[in-house]
């Protein structure tokens, strides 16, 4: 926790130039605002997974199940809106059966001492399978309704909103978590017990409860990021967000959040998910084939974890 | 510390600028061939880019990008068949402000909301392949799935003579396409009252493992002292043939029934010439891609355009198996046009 309050510069002065690089080399249609709020618009549902994945790494540990929830939400959100439930309603539900899915990661990961890649690589599979029995393995059908405006491109009418529903929706959230993280006791926990577990116990921490506390608000975000997933695609999709926890913890990393625990900021985290959907929203503006676009941004994942690595052996030196 | 941060954000700069700036040029590809329609920038977005249908997809895309002068971007969503993914693809398209949009939707309601907002900023989409609920593209260029059961059918009927019992492996429940294979099949063969259906409820489902075993029990009721007790058998679609024809083959029944499959692969063809199948309908990948463009292309000329384009069906016998033109089907030339 060195410099606390700086860790984010760093991930900002990569947006910045991320960002600059292709308004010089793009298209003249990237720099506009339409497409600033494109962005933003692609950016929310890794950016709210992520504020989950910042406790969860802070705590020192890690979520692989985020997509496999991020399905079973949008699945039951349809399901619920097909049978008549109101969206309000729907939408609840659906976080409802996220968060229970984050509590079975938090019990399992404190109760059964496994490490959590181990248990969410299993729940990974579980939610997955869950999602798609449900969903009778194919994609259910919804009824229009409010709940698939939340992210859609605003109409003409609508430009007094700036950005639609879901990104306001991110930023309160990422407000919530900041103030959680740096103005709460559990927030103090939290890093505690990324830092040093031991040391955290032997101090008093109920390191357990922080655990179950930690993957179950992880998996409520997961939840919200599902409801704004389904407003996406308008139907239950049990196969979407395949891998997309591999997004998420990137955002997170290359947002100053450190793998080894103690280290992450929320406003990094949402700076990480920012950059890696220009560098997506740039190279598909500028038309250039996907396999460029995959090698691109894997370069830029390893080379910010490998930065991460450095700086960590620093902290150790000094 | 702030320091090493921005190195890491000089790095992504140059990792980027490395990556994206070597293909930059690529984009004014067949700019200055054709007359007037240079203009024109035009994305084709398919399901995915690995399979070799997306590939003969593009293929005929990129001719008529070269008789129509239009340039033509090709690009699939990031992750193969992933819905999210697709939608991103066709929003970029949008924000850049293409001339227009020839899309191969991967969901006929997820999709919807993306093309809405296209043709909200005066970008008409041409679908391809499947279809798309609602009416705002302005035209439908894909396979006449129905006209590919009936020519199925009318093929069956004539292998049998008009009389004989026959079996339908289904594929998959809520397939469109599919479904209406086998619905103009069902349909044809109903004009036959000599032909009776013994099985037309039986799914195959995705995978060509779910298929073979789907097949293997679609059968075993059907077997007396060593031959089968039907006359015919029609599967909608490549893996329900296959996993058919591998079923056939394990009992050693494959030759003794009529067998009418749909879409091809090498190992079908294989047994097409071996006479273990009598025949194959084919689709037109390739001038799907083909008519796609030239679609919209006539569209932007502001000519006026057909609300739906049929790219045709082939039935392949192995009477007809090595003319030019169904080879040209089997293995298109994809070199001459993706080099």
């Amino acid at each position: 926790m060195k410099a606390p309050g700086l860790g984010w510069l760093g991930p900002v002065a990569g947006l910045a130039g991320v960002y600059l690089l292709f308004a010089l080399i793009g298209p003249e249609s990237f720099h506009s605002a339409r497409n600033v709020e494109q962005i933003l618009r692609q950016t929310a549902i890794v950016g709210v997974a992520a504020l989950g994945m910042t406790l969860v790494i802070i705590s020192g540990g890690i979520d692989l199940s985020v997509g496999s929830v991020i399905a079973l939400t949008t699945v039951i959100v349809a399901a619920m809106l097909g049978r008549d439930a109101p969206p309000a309603a729907a939408a609840a539900v659906g976080i409802v059966a996220a968060s229970l899915c984050g509590l079975l990661n938090g019990v399992l990961i404190a109760g059964l001492r496994v490490v959590p890649f181990i248990v969410t690589l299993g729940t990974l599979l579980v939610v997955r399978g869950a999602a798609k029995g449900l969903a009778g393995e194919q994609k259910i059908d919804a009824p229009l309704t409010w709940l698939a405006d939340l992210l859609a491109a605003l109409r003409p009418e609508q430009k007094w909103m700036l950005v639609p529903a879901g990104v306001w929706l991110m930023l309160a959230l990422a407000l919530l978590v900041s103030v959680l993280l740096r103005r709460t006791q559990l927030g103090r926990h939290i890093f505690a017990v990324g830092s040093n577990e031991q040391a955290a116990h032997l101090s008093g921490v109920p390191v357990a409860r922080v655990k179950v506390a930690v993957y179950t608000l992880a998996a409520v975000f997961a939840g919200a990021a599902g409801v704004l997933q389904f407003s996406r695609l308008t139907v239950g999709d049990p196969t979407v967000a395949m891998g997309l926890e591999l997004d998420v913890i990137a955002a997170v990393v290359i947002g100053g959040g450190s793998l080894s625990g103690g280290e992450g900021s929320v406003l990094g985290s949402i700076v990480g998910a920012l950059i890696m959907t220009v560098i997506r929203s740039g190279c598909s503006q500028m038309g250039l084939p996907n396999w460029v676009q995959e090698i691109v941004t894997g370069g830029i994942i390893v080379l910010a974890v490998a930065l991460d690595r450095m700086r960590q052996r620093r902290v150790v030196r000094a | 510390m702030a320091r090493t941060n921005v190195l890491i954000a000089l790095a992504m700069a140059a990792a980027v600028a490395a990556g994206c700036g070597s293909r930059e040029p690529a984009g004014g590809g067949a700019g200055d061939r054709g007359a007037g329609n240079a203009k024109y920038t035009i994305a084709v977005i398919p399901k995915g880019t690995t399979h070799e249908f997306w590939k003969s997809v593009h293929a005929g895309a990129v001719k008529a990008s070269r008789e129509t002068g239009a340039e033509v971007i090709w690009k699939g969503p990031l992750k193969e068949d992933d819905r999210e993914a697709q939608i991103a693809v066709v929003e970029n398209f949008v924000t850049r402000g293409v001339s227009g949009i020839v899309l191969a939707p991967l969901d006929d309601t997820a999709l919807r909301p993306a093309v809405s907002n296209a043709v909200r900023s005066d970008i008409p989409v041409v679908i391809i392949d499947s279809d798309l609920q609602g009416d705002e593209h302005i035209s439908f260029v894909a396979t006449d799935n129905y006209k590919g059961g009936q020519l199925a059918g009318k093929e069956m009927a004539r292998l049998l003579n008009g009389k004989g019992r026959i079996v339908v492996l289904r594929y998959q429940e809520g397939s469109a396409s599919t479904t209406n294979r086998e619905k103009g099949f069902l349909d044809e063969i109903a004009r036959h009252p000599g032909i009776r259906v013994v099985s037309a409820n039986q799914y195959g489902g995705a995978t060509t493992e779910s298929a073979y075993r789907a097949s293997e029990n679609l059968l075993a009721p059907l077997k007396k002292g060593g031959k089968l007790d039907i006359d015919g058998i029609f599967c909608p679609n490549e893996s329900t043939t296959f996993g058919m024809l591998r079923a056939l083959q394990d009992s050693k029944l494959a030759g003794t029934v009529r067998f009418i499959g749909f879409d091809s692969s090498e190992k079908l063809v294989q047994a097409l010439s071996a006479g273990e199948i009598d025949a194959l309908v084919l689709q037109d990948p390739f001038k799907m891609g083909y008519l796609g463009v030239k679609t919209l292309v006539d569209h932007l000329n502001g000519k006026e355009v057909p609300r739906r384009v049929d790219t045709g069906v082939t039935l392949v016998t192995r009477q007809n198996l090595q003319q030019p033109e169904i080879q040209q089907l089997l293995k298109p030339d994809l070199d001459q046009w993706l080099k």
